[in-house]
């Protein structure tokens, strides 16, 4: 795809200049909204979230990809899933990850010994989530982080992040039997992809 | 060890007298530049014409011009396998494509490393090298650094077609002192086998299996235990062989490098240092053909561990008191004079500190050592009986007077001395001579907490080999040199710089620094490197390493 150009002009004419006829149309647009929002009954295209009414919870209505305090995941005999691969620490833009690596002694070779989260340095990115091979740490608790009264408090361990956690059926690696059908194709962004 | 006085029969063995002359091990591939003088063959790379050394192979020749062939098998310091087949090229007139790891350069040869033919190959070949390759990246400590990771991404790039499944080999075997064989990772490309055959010669891996089953193991009942085991997990260029110390420390990609020289014995080894926060993780050779070829000893690698931050003198002590630098280095200096001195010196140190201590001892005249580690191990490969990295440039320091330790042990077991001035923390001396430096003025310039460093009653804060720009004097009495890993920490200083304010602190005018005396024996050294970092220690800086399997 070429990419083109579009070129605008700079210049102000007479009506920018006087400035009141953008006024007037921005206010109108609002207020045509307004009357529209407390004329129709069933109050028209917005949606108030009724916080703290025991029968709302907030959560369903937050959108799937809402990114709350972190979680980590566990393995069906219900050890951590992560492996310490220093993916998420590594990519974390605020550095607030901070994992001591150690050797299980299984096929499973490497897990975490402590796995620490400064959610107060957390910019809140979900870089650590996308980085993840195996599906270890995620973000959709749905959970805001709380206020705590001492910035320790803030800081999160691995038994607290697995406290949020759940199994996951994830196949090590990513790939399903019937990886075929689904397979991405070659990813276009690597220029370099020879074919 | 309580009560025994340090034997006298381990003398520090220091200049080139006593023992063997170290021959550096002579790699089978030299590097494809000719030297000056030397008749050359002309071939054409890629459409560019080189004049290379005759001898040498197409994949050495094509790096003069900047083309770095892809290649799992061949290793410079090895002899040629040619098993891996992934350094195919394309040469005109001969009908097949050729390995060129083991094609020699002819007259007049016009290879080509980039047609159509040579990148489908290359991209085949990896195909098949990861068929059954397990691709446990995350776990696998080679990441970051591997040579199988860093093809891939480059030449090819595509998900896997293999919908069987793999073939599992042993995972996380234990097979020698300080090495764990991932057999799933290996890739059978023979160089841990041909290292172990040629370089130690005591051949412990071997082949086993055939086929899709073949796999890499030790000799049965035997064990991969011989003192240069761990350069095998540097040949390796993948995760195949982990050391048991490094793994799962640390990741590569965290780490930076910095060039220094191995302080463990007499040889001298280049190295590089591989740090992350002022905290040091591992040592690894680095290419030195005049000493240590593409190798390092085992014991070697183990010298960051007396980096430990937790042992570090961070302050000066006088009489057990924290004292601020400056005034230490007054009491010191006031303490100091116009005692009956031993002064001594350490073959542990670099030269600026010797040669600067060698001043002091000349104002304050007294008796003078060289302290040292204890004799080792060594053998006719790399390693030395000496385990000191500068017993040649402390003797030369010393000048003519000097004792033995053994007698610097009796003598201050008998308390001869009224003072006493310590270059380095480190040689071992008797509980009893101990006892003999805590009642006198003694003053130690130590890095880190040893018995030695913590006898003394004035402790003054040294940087570590880590965190120096210096030099020593290995056993070849070549200028090897140490540079900085991270800015010493504290009121840590060169110990050369100490003994510069203390020679200030007793009225010396134009003593010179630290910088001033590595420049001076890097020009009468003629030793480029050094010379340039001593004008400008910037490139001395550590560097990130990425990608880092440089080493093959
Ligand atoms: S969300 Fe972003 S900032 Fe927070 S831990 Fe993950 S990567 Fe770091
Ligand atoms: S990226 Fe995932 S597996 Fe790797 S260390 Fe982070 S949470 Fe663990
Ligand atoms: S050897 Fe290389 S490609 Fe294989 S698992 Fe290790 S890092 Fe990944
Ligand atoms: S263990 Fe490593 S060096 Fe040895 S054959 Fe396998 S891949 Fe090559
Ligand atoms: S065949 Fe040439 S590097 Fe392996």
């Amino acid at each position: 795809m070429t990419i083109g150009v579009k070129k605008v002009s700079l210049t102000r004419t007479t009506r920018d200049q006087i400035f009141l006829p953008a006024i007037f149309e921005g206010l109108l647009t609002t207020a045509k909204h307004f009357f529209k929002n407390t004329l129709t009954p069933g109050m028209g295209d917005i949606e108030t979230i009724r916080y703290g009414d025991p029968d709302v919870d907030v959560k369903d209505y937050y959108p799937d990809r809402f990114r709350g305090v972190h979680r980590l995941m566990y393995r069906e005999d219900g050890s951590v899933r992560c492996v310490a691969c220093m993916c998420c620490s590594t990519v974390c833009p605020a550095n607030c990850i901070a994992i001591e690596a150690e050797d299980r002694n299984d096929d499973r070779e490497k897990a975490p010994l402590s796995f620490v989260i400064d959610e107060l340095k957390c910019v809140v990115c979900g870089f650590c989530v996308e980085a993840c091979p195996c599906d270890a740490i995620r973000m959709d608790t749905k959970e805001h982080m709380q206020p705590t009264e001492t910035r320790a408090e803030a800081v999160l361990g691995k038994v607290d992040l697995m406290s949020r956690g759940g199994p996951s059926v994830a196949v090590q690696g990513g790939v399903s039997p019937d990886y075929r059908a689904e397979a991405p194709k070659a990813d276009p962004r690597f220029s370099h992809d020879p074919r | 060890m309580a009560n025994e006085i340090h034997p006298s029969a381990t003398p520090i063995v220091a200049g080139p007298a006593p023992k063997s002359a170290l021959t550096p091990p002579r790699a089978p591939n030299v590097p494809a530049d000719p030297t000056p003088g030397e008749e050359t063959v002309t071939v054409n790379i890629d459409g560019e014409d080189v004049a290379v050394r005759p001898g040498t192979n197409v994949l050495e020749a094509a790096k003069l011009v900047g083309k770095d062939i892809c290649h799992f098998c061949y290793h410079q310091g090895l002899s040629i396998a040619a098993s891996c087949r992934q350094c195919l090229v394309q040469i005109d007139k001969m009908p097949k494509l050729q390995p060129s790891c083991q094609v020699g350069v002819r007259p007049g040869m016009v290879v080509h490393t980039n047609s159509e033919a040579v990148l489908k190959a290359r991209r085949e070949m990896l195909e098949f090298t990861l068929k059954n390759h397990p691709v446990d990246c995350p776990i696998c400590d080679k990441a970051g650094e591997c040579t199988l990771q860093r093809h891939y991404m480059d030449h090819d790039h595509k998900l896997t077609r293999v919908d069987v499944p793999k073939i599992r080999k042993a995972k996380h075997k234990d097979i020698g002192r300080e090495i764990v064989l991932d057999a799933e990772r290996c890739i059978l490309c023979s160089r841990c086998i041909r290292f172990c055959e040629e370089i130690p010669g005591t051949s412990e891996l071997t082949m086993v299996s055939r086929g899709e089953h073949q796999s890499i193991d030790v000799h049965s009942g035997q064990r991969l235990d011989n003192a240069y085991s761990l350069n095998t997990v540097d040949v390796c260029p993948v995760g195949a062989l982990t050391s048991k110390d490094f793994r799962f420390a640390i990741r590569a990609w965290e780490l930076s490098k910095v060039d220094t020289t191995c302080n463990g014995c007499g040889t001298g080894c280049a190295v590089e240092l591989h740090t992350k926060h002022e905290q040091a993780y591992r040592v690894v050779p680095r290419e030195d053909h005049s000493v240590n070829g593409h190798w390092m000893c085992d014991e070697g690698r183990s010298t960051y561990k007396s980096l430990d931050a937790a042992d570090r003198v961070r302050h000066a002590t006088v009489d057990g008191e924290q004292v601020a630098l400056p005034d230490a280095i007054a009491i010191a200096a006031k303490r100091l004079r116009g005692k009956h001195i031993a002064v001594v010196f350490s073959a542990t140190a670099t030269n600026e500190a010797n040669l600067a201590l060698a001043q002091l001892a000349d104002l304050l005249g007294g008796e003078r050592f060289v302290l040292g580690r204890p004799p080792g191990r060594g053998d006719e490969i790399l390693r030395d009986r000496d385990k000191n990295p500068n017993s040649a440039g402390a003797l030369a320091a010393t000048g003519a007077v000097s004792k033995h330790e053994g007698e610097l042990a009796l003598e201050l077991a008998g308390r001869a001395y009224e003072a006493v001035i310590v270059l380095a923390d480190s040689g071992e001396l008797s509980e009893v001579s101990l006892g003999g430096l805590r009642g006198i003025t003694s003053v130690c310039l130590a890095d880190r907490h040893t018995p030695l460093a913590d006898a003394c009653t004035i402790l003054l804060p040294a940087a570590s080999w880590a965190e120096v720009l210096g030099s020593y004097t290995n056993r070849q009495g070549k200028l090897r040199s140490v540079q900085p890993a991270w800015r010493a920490e504290g009121d840590r200083k060169h110990r050369a710089d100490l003994i510069r304010d203390l020679l200030l602190a007793m009225g010396q005018r134009d003593v010179p620094t630290a910088r001033e005396r590595t420049q001076r024996l890097a020009e009468a050294h003629q030793h480029r490197q050094l010379s340039r970092l001593a004008q400008d220690p910037t490139p001395a800086r550590p560097t990130l390493l990425r990608w880092a399997n440089s080493r093959g």
